[in-house]
């Protein structure tokens, strides 16, 4: 690696002597009471990963399970209750919260030059909510168990005699503390900028986070009247959805994907803010179609709500239903497509940094065209009805889930790692570790590809020994993608304890989350900020020291 | 309420997993060799496919070209150039992908229509899901086949779809085709069977505990061997025989639920239903419920049983967990086949 890095370290923040939001006050009491974004995005930030890890252990004995065609370690009551908490973890409690919530609540104000956000105090209860609904599906667990699968279709989620209504529950009450995330930001994006942060110099991080939030507000409630509805027809035998008492099963599966399409990208537009802004900073050049890519976010969250029915192919709809979510599940195909152009047109002619959040990002960038293309096979009719539930959709969102999703995660969180606590990760172990995690996704999920278009479905405790083959090299993969997300946790935890300190501004950016403090004081700026340059204007960087001019 | 929800889950029998299919499993192609006529699904497949790697490979390599060659080797290099539009270049990165989307539905539009209208001259089958068994009905004839069936070569296949509990879904991988069962509607689904061989059906849609060996084999044969009536095949004239094919019924329909060792499955164990003495065979009493709520005590006799297979909820076991446990009926097992199942279940009897 030959970036060179200043020897004279003039800009190294001086944290220590001047309180920053993590030391300025101590206790529990400050932390657990505590307004600070900053504050309630890190507790969100441990939440969510352990979330992810505890997902991630069930994935793991999902994969270990499926060594051998009769099923290796559990009975198929047992494995069906570990992959469904596999699915409720990791979609509910894990990648919904997990970008907004943590990097979102932590980089929105600060880049939009605020001194939080728009309503603190929610902000706090978003994140209570958000633990609450957390600790009914722990509950969950303790009273049985539940083995519907995260998508809890009817009627089996009505007849099985597990714990369906604490997590029912426990995600309806997970869904308002989306909600008001979402309502949060959205007011603090209207009402919070800094003078001269007119909208189109606002970050597309920002516009991403605005695009979700949107999202959020809307399509949320549908959730948890869905699983409402669900614990009800449980509890009083009303006849919505079981057709013994005259409901309608399909009825559950368009209420449930009303919600669950918007909700992909709920997951996956904050991804596409976060790879926006780590394409630029890292590549030193201004976002390439700027304003195309803040309104594909815009256009893919109006059109999310008119595909829902592509999940549903096999249904039974009409024809005519199929004939108009096949089209706009095509039509939605073309702005997510212009966004990863544009993305490769930017760093195309950069000055591109081959650090640890540029490799995550190019990571994301190989894998997401993966799972879009993917997507694009799903999309058509004919191709669809024989790879639905099948495990080739099982690769395909697990791409765009954990492969894009995570690992833009990740990349965010190794980009402003060193602006959260002042303290830099070890480089060399990051880059391994990203190497390790991309090589172990690949090796993961590609088996799955084939043997899904070869006809496995998915959802299977045991299977016939045809795919015996492509499942075993799925398990080393991911046991080789474990490793890497475990060295990763390792080596965080250890900046944390024995980091060298970081850069004021550590990779030179030029929104104004760079230009605040490192780490931030409690109200952010030391001065209110006003922005005076377009935004991605690298030509504002003093090079020898990477600072931006202070106003 | 909470007691019920701690229950141990339902102990499953354990059952042999299917064997694999030799021609399906040596084939190299990316989908599984196919077997009916609907040829558009591998057409588009590959197409898309191919269209996927294209521009993968496009992406993949202009990241990696310029990652060599624009890579920042000093601190403080600038970037090469500070574009950030060139119309040209957006207004064909997005009408090109259009046209290309535009062709795969259509074509794949195309390729559904040709799937949900079934020919006049198919023949006409039903297959009934529940869990976690298929039973299969044919055209003039009164005998159903179990978790097996068997279609003619060259003619085309049309299927009823119905389920008795919760959602399954009928996916045949060799013939392209799957249609989601959903309880209280019928489906329907057809193809054109074009080689002989043995294929997997699946249940492709989750339905609970035993969903993966929710399994059925489809047998594709001449038109001789089809005239045979292969499934019409029960051998039953001796006690032996009776008790040795009912033990074959259960296994294909039973064991999920129903262990036969006097372990506790998702319903109660036949071991010790008949108890024996000399000659004879005497039931055991059962409390049971009838729908009304009430309960009532019987003692197990052929038609309880039969009973209790073709129209379960007439008297439910009384005993937790089996009274909140469902078993879906069998209404259409035909005498004789009963009369196996009753005759293994005397095989299991105490002394
Ligand atoms: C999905 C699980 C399931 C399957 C499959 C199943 N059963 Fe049952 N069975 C039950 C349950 C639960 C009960 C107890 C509740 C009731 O009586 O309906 C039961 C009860 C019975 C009883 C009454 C037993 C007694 O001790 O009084 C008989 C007889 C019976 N089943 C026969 C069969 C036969 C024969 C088959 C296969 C053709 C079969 N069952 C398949 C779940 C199942
Ligand atoms: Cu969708
Ligand atoms: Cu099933």
């Amino acid at each position: 690696m030959t970036t060179h890095v200043p020897a004279l370290d003039i800009h190294t923040s001086e944290h220590g002597s001047k309180p920053n939001y993590l030391n300025v006050t101590k206790g529990f009491k400050s932390w657990a009471l505590t307004l600070d974004h900053k504050r309630i995005g890190l507790m969100y930030l441990i939440g969510v990963t352990a979330a992810f890890l505890a997902g991630g252990v069930f994935a793991l004995l999902v994969r270990l399970h499926l060594w051998e065609p009769h099923g290796a370690l559990f009975t198929n009551a047992t494995y069906n209750q570990i992959f469904t908490l596999h699915g409720v973890f990791m979609v509910f409690i894990f990648v919904i919260p997990a970008i907004p919530g943590s990097l979102g609540n932590i980089v929105l104000p600060l880049m939009l030059g605020a001194k939080d956000v728009a309503l603190p105090r929610l902000n706090l209860l978003s994140f209570y909510l958000w633990l609450t609904g957390t600790c009914f599906a722990l509950y969950a667990i303790l009273a049985g168990g539940f083995d519907t699968g995260w998508t809890f279709y009817a009627p089996y989620s009505l007849y099985t005699n597990q714990a369906v209504v604490s997590i029912g529950l426990g995600i309806f009450i997970l869904g308002f503390s989306s909600i008001f995330t979402g309502l949060n930001f959205i007011v603090t994006t209207h009402k919070m900028r800094a003078p001269g942060l007119t909208w189109f110099r606002m970050p597309l991080f920002v516009w991403a986070i605005y695009a979700t939030a949107i999202l959020q507000v809307l399509a949320t409630p549908v959730l948890g009247i869905t699983v409402l509805l669900v614990a009800l027809e449980r509890i009083y035998n009303i006849g919505i959805f079981d057709p013994r008492l005259g409901g309608d099963p399909v009825l559950f599966e368009h209420f449930f994907w009303f919600y669950s399409h918007p909700a992909v990208y709920i997951m996956v537009l904050p991804a596409f803010g976060i790879v926006s802004e780590l394409v630029t900073v890292h590549s030193r050049k201004p976002l390439f179609g700027y304003k195309l890519i803040a309104f594909s976010s815009l256009a893919i969250a109006v059109i999310s709500f008119l595909v829902w029915g592509h999940h549903m192919f096999t249904s039974g709809q009409s024809t005519y239903a199929m004939f108009a979510f096949s089209f706009l599940t095509f039509f939605v195909a073309i702005p997510t497509a212009i966004k990863e152009f544009s993305w490769v047109a930017t760093i195309w002619k950069g000055s591109i940094a081959m650090n640890a959040p540029m490799l995550y990002t190019l990571s994301f960038l190989i894998i997401f065209a993966i799972g879009g293309l993917t997507g694009v096979i799903l999309g058509a009719l004919n191709v669809d009805i024989h790879l639905h539930d099948t495990y080739f959709v099982v690769a395909h969102f697990h791409y765009v889930m954990m492969g894009s999703i995570a690992l833009a995660f990740f990349a965010g969180l190794h980009h402003w790692w060193p602006k959260m606590f002042g303290l830099m990760y070890n480089e060399g172990l990051a880059k391994l570790a990203c190497g390790i995690i991309f090589v172990g996704f690949n090796a993961t999920f590609i088996p799955q590809f084939i043997m899904g278009s070869r006809g496995m479905p998915r959802r299977y405790a045991t299977y016939v020994e045809d795919f015996e083959m492509y499942h075993k090299a799925s398990t080393l993969g991911a046991i080789v993608l474990g490793s890497g997300v475990a060295l990763m946790v390792g080596y965080l935890v250890h900046s944390l304890l024995a980091g060298k300190k970081a850069m004021q501004n550590q990779w030179g950016g030029v929104t104004l989350d760079w230009l605040s403090p490192t780490p931030p004081p409690l109200e952010n700026f030391d001065t209110p900020p006003v922005v005076t340059h377009e935004v991605y204007d690298y030509s504002v960087l003093d090079l020898k020291t990477l600072q931006t001019p202070v106003r | 309420m909470i007691s019920h929800l701690i229950q141990d889950p339902p102990k499953i029998n354990y059952i042999e997993s299917p064997a694999k299919i030799d021609a399906l499993s040596d084939h190299w192609g990316q989908l599984v060799p196919l077997a009916s006529t609907f040829d558009h699904v591998d057409g588009l497949f590959y197409f898309t496919y191919i269209v996927c790697i294209f521009f993968f490979v496009l992406i993949a390599g202009v990241l990696a070209y310029s990652v060599a060659k624009y890579r920042r080797k000093t601190w403080d290099q600038p970037a090469v150039s500070n574009v950030t539009h060139n119309t040209p270049l957006e207004v064909i990165w997005t009408i090109i992908p259009l046209i290309i989307v535009m062709v795969m539905f259509a074509w794949g539009w195309k390729g559904s229509l040709d799937m949900t209208v079934a020919p006049a001259d198919a023949v006409q089958y039903k297959a009934v899901a529940k869990q976690w068994s298929w039973t299969f009905y044919y055209p003039n004839s009164k005998v159903q086949s179990f978790n097996e069936f068997w279609v003619e070569i060259d003619k085309p296949a049309a299927f009823t779809l119905q389920s008795t509990d919760v959602l399954h879904a009928f996916f045949l991988p060799a013939m392209r085709v799957k249609r989601d069962i959903v309880p209280g509607r019928q489906g329907t689904l057809w193809f054109h069977p074009t080689t002989k061989g043995e294929y997997h059906l699946f249940c492709a849609e989750y339905c609970g505990g035993d969903h993966s060996k929710m399994y059925a084999k489809l047998h594709v044969v001449s038109a001789e061997d089809y005239a045979k009536k292969p499934w019409d095949v029960l051998k039953d004239s001796t006690p032996q025989e009776a008790a040795a094919s009912g033990e074959n019924l259960y296994k294909q329909l039973c064991i999920s639920c129903h262990s036969v060792n006097g372990t506790a499955g998702t319903g109660p164990t036949w071991k010790g239903l008949f108890s024996k003495q000399g000659d004879n065979y005497l039931g055991r009493q059962r409390e049971v419920v009838t729908p009304d709520g009430g309960t009532q005590t019987i003692t197990v006799d052929e038609a309880y049983i039969t009973e209790s297979i073709r129209k379960p909820n007439e008297k439910k076991v009384a005993e937790l967990p089996y009274r909140n446990n469902n078993m879906s009926a069998f209404a259409d097992l035909d005498d004789r086949r009963v009369n196996c199942l009753i005759a293994y279940m005397k095989t299991l009897a105490d002394n």
